[in-house]
């Protein structure tokens, strides 16, 4: 066995016995990457050097007998909207240029003071906007278990970085699903935490309100040791939340006695036929594990959070994506001959892709003080139903079986972009984000006919992150690992 | 509500992007869509409702006031900022922005 | 029957309230002696990434400075960004309160044009992050004919305060006296230190006219005053052209104006009003202050500069004049309390304080903190005056000398003066042959021309400096006018 194949608990383990060093466990890793890249594109910066500088200073603190941390030794990689200083992030947009930020992402700090190096920067829609990964501007990235399909977006290099095997971990971002959905596209582990239990400090923003850091992994005991070493109050992220101590220890024997909910106002929509006897499958394997199924209603969530979603992501985003004007960093033009007003006007056009100034243009449009209140400030005010519908629900509840999406990948290309066309497509991971709820998406086994992962997502009250990671877990041990992607299955 | 790309020009120059044809075809397809998708909100009585702008009730932590300065100042300036004026550089501004 | 016009001016203030380190990072604010970009990290450069953290001691100066204008502090309030593209601003958003603010409701007494007491209410006092600073490359300081511009960022994230009152001040002298007893407030209230100098405090004014006819212009926002002076005569400029326009029968447009200073005129910003608006700043929670904190802070504020000079009038029978000029600084008030506290006369100490420690201070250009002459030695000086121990003039050498910090015993020496003044006999021979000297002036003072006492004085001020400062010009005077009664 290869120790690419070896998850983070085993590779960090290999390494702190000495079975195998962090060099080699790295360069096993980058061999990976390497040899699939030209498939795969899940990559738009490597750091072979930066990463392997890394593990050799690993490898001399072991020797030194020295603690490596919980992860000592584990390659990985980061989504490109986490800021690494020294190494180029993009945001997978033309406009941040050869921007190398001087200075790092909390998370970036927490991985690595646990002893992770890191192989390489994962592909993204450009600015989180999409789901596909297909608008980035480094071209899309290609799903490791059907190579002619997307892997999902945003953070679809992370997460087809994982299913491929280049690294044991990931971390991605998810604003509206981007990593419940690329999760379960590639066949792996993917959370999406509480609000405010990552620090977002170091993440290039798209909807602040709703942006939140998670892992992927290709099983629950990854997930939960990374989860378990990024959940840390940040002092530089005002909306990091304090003492909130939540053990990421999984013990099992966690469905017994839980109320899982199904939603009953998402019985409507269809599903691709493969997630609905998916959701049948693990309903029912819950229940026989002694959770009781039960109903909830979420009408407001089901009629007006994708809407909710939508004004509010590009409101934000509009104010976040101010700041690239070509003054003080990224993508520059030429100021010969031009005033101000035409040089901002040039650098944004030239390095924003369609996709994010349609956002952009929506999210100015519905803030323009004319419209401010009929649609922005509305927004926020259905904000407020969406969230106490959840919390109502949990009142009753332990957590919700909802699906990810309601259909498997499609094919590279096949895709409209335009994310507002498909109301149903992003209503079982947006409300997640409008609540600040923990998602957890998870796989439930291979489809035949097309040769697809399915994954299923469950869905829990603020902090109750560590209960989801545990029944995932029990679940994990009926329903089987995923296997390491090859470009098909 | 639906806006023409005359509307969509006028509020893409205020967000300092200039379209392409396609873009702006594009762009204004996005956007009434987007506003069909939105004004689905007037089927809601909103009256009383709070705005929603956190999702956890807190406060917003204060910091103490010690100043420490930044350890990597060089990698902010850099590629921008040349010899010994350490300023930015933009274009003329005539009048406005 | 001539059309009349009425001014209706409000006023916005910004000021840098004063703390050691930016408002949502830890950068200094103190980058004077510094070269541009200097004082900059990834949250003030609105570095992609970047979050903000509020400063616990913005909040503490913005409530001391809205308690100082009679405010009331809100228990809760928000942060917004106000959006608009200048490369000054660079996430291209200003973290702003705006109108759900830290304070608000607050008033200052004024007088207006014809003396009276008079209230403006204030709107409100909000926290806000200051801007970069643009430097363009024309040599005279104007935007048009620049080639290139220049940014320098250290500015970017100091903590403001923007003040903005009712619109109930009706003209330019108002607006001065206004701004004048705000600065002086808040410079008590130790939130800022208000320095015009050094862009601390900056003006913008909302100036629209209302016609006899009932016809009512609409408000013309006018910006880029750094004085008190341009404040004054750019609202003066602006009555004057807006009355015109409404008595020619035009109409005022609603508009943002530009003051220069050069040309002494406004002119419109050729293109409409940047483009603003708001959404909530999604990165920083509800700022909440508690009540025991509000009320600490009220605590802490000290007394302030008009009801302090009315207490030295009434309990230290101290004139108008005195009594202002003393409180206009806390500093200075400070030391004459404390002078007046070492057992000091209340006058005498006033006077002393309102001339040789202003003059000095002033000359020197330092803070009476820095006086080498503390409070005790003053009363010290002082109380030997009083009991005639040393003549004012003696005092003010020995007070020299104090100032160079020498100790009341060793000035006195270092002077040469003789405590007791000079004595009665050498005084007389000096007064004789002072007048013997100058028979011209006897002469007119006898024939009776000198009815101011100008001559009088022109001897008396002889023989003084004869006496190397150890004569009391009263003995003096009665010498000289003794002395002339013996001649006749």
């Amino acid at each position: 066995m290869d120790i690419f194949e070896l998850g983070a608990r085993d590779v960090a383990k290999g390494v702190r016995e000495k079975k195998f060093s962090a060099v080699e466990a790295f360069d096993s890793c980058f061999g990976r990457l390497s040899a699939y890249e030209g498939k795969i594109a899940a990559i738009i910066t490597r750091t072979a050097e930066e990463g392997r500088e890394q593990a050799k200073s690993i490898d001399a603190r072991l020797a030194k007998k020295e603690d490596v941390g919980p992860l000592g030794g584990v390659p990985t990689i980061l989504k490109d909207n986490m800021c690494t200083r020294g190494v180029r992030t993009t945001a997978g947009s033309r406009i941040l240029g050869d921007w190398a930020p001087p200075y790092s992402a909390t998370v970036w700090d927490l991985l690595r003071n646990a002893g992770a190096t890191l192989l390489g920067k994962a592909n993204m829609d450009e600015f989180a906007m999409g789901n596909t990964t297909g608008t980035s501007a480094f071209g899309p990235t290609a799903n490791p278990c059907d190579i002619t399909r997307v892997p999902g977006g945003s953070s679809g290099g992370s997460a087809a970085a994982v299913s491929a095997g280049y690294s044991p971990f990931s971390l991605g971002s998810d604003t509206g699903g981007s990593i419940r959905q690329p999760a379960s596209y590639c066949g792996i582990y993917g959370f999406k935490p509480t609000y405010g239990l990552v620090s977002r400090y170091g993440l290039i923003a798209y909807g602040s309100s709703l942006d939140q850091i998670g892992p992927f992994a290709r099983d629950m005991e990854d997930l939960a040791l990374v989860m378990s070493v990024l959940a840390r109050h940040d002092p530089k992220d005002s909306t990091s939340v304090q003492g909130k101590n939540l053990d990421f220890t999984l013990k099992g024997d966690a469905i017994k006695g839980k109320k899982i909910a199904l939603v009953k106002d998402f019985k409507d929509f269809t599903l691709d036929r493969p997630i609905a006897d998916a959701m049948k499958r693990v309903a029912g394997i819950l229940e026989k594990a002694g959770a009781v199924i039960t109903e909830v209603s979420l009408p407001t969530v089901a009629r007006y959070a994708v809407a909710c979603y939508y004004a509010i992501a590009a409101s934000e985003a509009h104010t976040n994506l101010a700041r690239y004007d070509g003054v003080r960093y990224g993508y520059r033009v030429s100021d010969d001959g031009i005033n101000l007003k035409e040089s901002f006007e040039k650098v944004r056009s030239e390095g924003f892709g369609v996709e994010v100034k349609s956002r952009i243009i929506a999210g100015t449009c519905l803030t323009e003080p004319v419209r401010s209140e009929e649609y922005y400030v509305a927004a926020t005010r259905v904000r407020t139903l969406i969230a106490s519908e959840f919390a109502k629900a949990f009142e009753s509840v332990d957590c919700i079986l909802q699906p990810v999406t309601p259909s498997l990948p499609e094919k590279i290309g096949a895709v409209d972009d335009d994310a507002t066309k498909g109301y149903e497509s992003d209503l079982y991971t947006l409300p997640v984000n409008m609540a600040g709820l923990p998602g957890l998406s998870f796989f439930t086994g291979y489809a035949a006919d097309p040769a697809l992962p399915v994954g299923l997502q469950l869905v829990g009250p603020r902090w109750s992150d560590a209960s989801l990671l545990n029944i995932g877990f029990d679940l994990q041990k009926i329903l089987g690992n995923p296997r390491i992607a090859n470009g098909g299955l | 509500m639906k806006l023409g790309s005359d509307e969509v020009r006028a509020i893409a120059d205020e967000a300092r992007l200039s379209l392409t044809g396609e873009e702006l075809a594009k762009a204004t397809r996005y956007i009434s869509n987007f506003l069909d998708m939105v004004d689905r909100f007037k089927e809601l009585d909103l009256k009383g409702v709070e705005p929603f702008c956190f999702a956890e009730a807190t406060e917003c932590p204060l910091r103490e006031d010690e100043p420490t300065s930044f350890d990597n100042i060089p990698d902010i300036l850099a590629g921008r900022v040349e010899g010994t004026d350490s300023f930015f550089k933009v274009p003329r501004i005539v009048g406005e922005a | 029957m001539p059309l009349t016009f009425t001014p209706v001016i409000g006023i916005e203030i910004h000021i840098q309230l004063k703390t050691k380190s930016k408002v949502f990072c830890k950068c200094g604010t103190d980058y004077a002696n510094d070269p541009p970009n200097s004082h900059v990290c990834p949250v003030c450069m609105g570095l992609p990434g970047s979050l903000p953290v509020l400063n616990r001691a913005v909040v503490q100066q913005g409530m001391l400075a809205g308690l100082a204008l009679n405010c009331r502090i809100l228990p809760t309030t928000f942060f917004f960004r106000k959006s608009y593209y200048y490369p000054d601003l660079p996430k291209g958003f200003q973290v702003t309160q705006s109108d759900l603010p830290i304070a608000a409701e607050g008033w200052l007494e004024i007088h207006d044009d014809a003396g009276k007491p008079k209230k403006i209410r204030i709107n409100r006092l909000h926290l806000e992050e200051d801007v970069g600073k643009l430097h363009h490359s024309t040599t005279d300081g104007r935007l048009e004919g620049a080639s290139t511009s220049f940014v320098d960022y250290n500015r970017s994230g100091l903590p403001l305060a923007e003040i903005v009152s009712e619109p109930d001040v009706s003209s330019a002298r108002e607006a001065v006296e206004y701004v004048t007893s705000l600065r002086r407030r808040v410079r008590y209230s130790g939130a800022s230190d208000v320095d015009l100098e050094k862009g601390m405090m900056r003006f913008d004014a909302n100036v629209s006219v209302k016609c006899s006819d009932g016809r009512w212009g609409k408000r013309a926002e006018v910006k880029n005053m750094n004085s008190f002076r341009a404040l004054e005569r750019a609202i003066e400029y602006e009555i004057k052209r807006q009355s015109k326009i409404l008595e020619d029968g035009g109409e005022v447009l609603q508009e943002t104006r530009h003051w220069n200073d050069t040309k002494g005129v406004t002119t419109g910003m050729r293109v409409k009003e940047f483009y603003r608006k708001f959404i909530v700043e999604p990165d920083l929670p509800p700022l909440v202050v508690s009540s025991s904190w509000v009320e600490e802070t009220r605590a802490r504020l000290p007394e302030m500069p008009v009801e302090r000079a009315e207490r030295y009038e009434k309990e230290m029978g101290l004139s108008e004049t005195d009594a202002a000029v003393l409180t206009d600084s806390i500093d200075v008030a400070r030391y004459f309390e404390a002078v007046v506290a070492s057992g000091a006369n209340p006058q005498r100490a006033g006077n002393w304080v309102r001339t040789e420690v202003l003059r000095f201070i002033n000359e020197k250009q330092i803070s009476v903190d820095d006086l080498a002459v503390k409070p005790a030695s003053l009363a010290e000086l002082l109380s030997r005056v009083e009991s005639g121990k040393l003549s004012t003039t003696q005092a003010k050498g020995v007070f020299e000398g104090m100032l160079e910090g020498l100790s009341i015993e060793d000035a006195i020496k270092k002077t040469g003066a003789v405590e007791g003044g000079v004595g009665a006999d050498a005084l007389t021979a000096l007064v004789k042959s002072t007048l013997a000297a100058n028979a011209d002036v006897v002469e007119e003072i006898k024939s009776g021309k000198d009815t101011k006492g100008k001559k009088i004085k022109f001897l008396q001020g002889l023989i003084m400096r004869e006496a190397k400062g150890q004569a009391k010009p009263d003995e003096v005077e009665a010498a000289i006018e003794a002395a002339l009664k013996d001649d006749a």
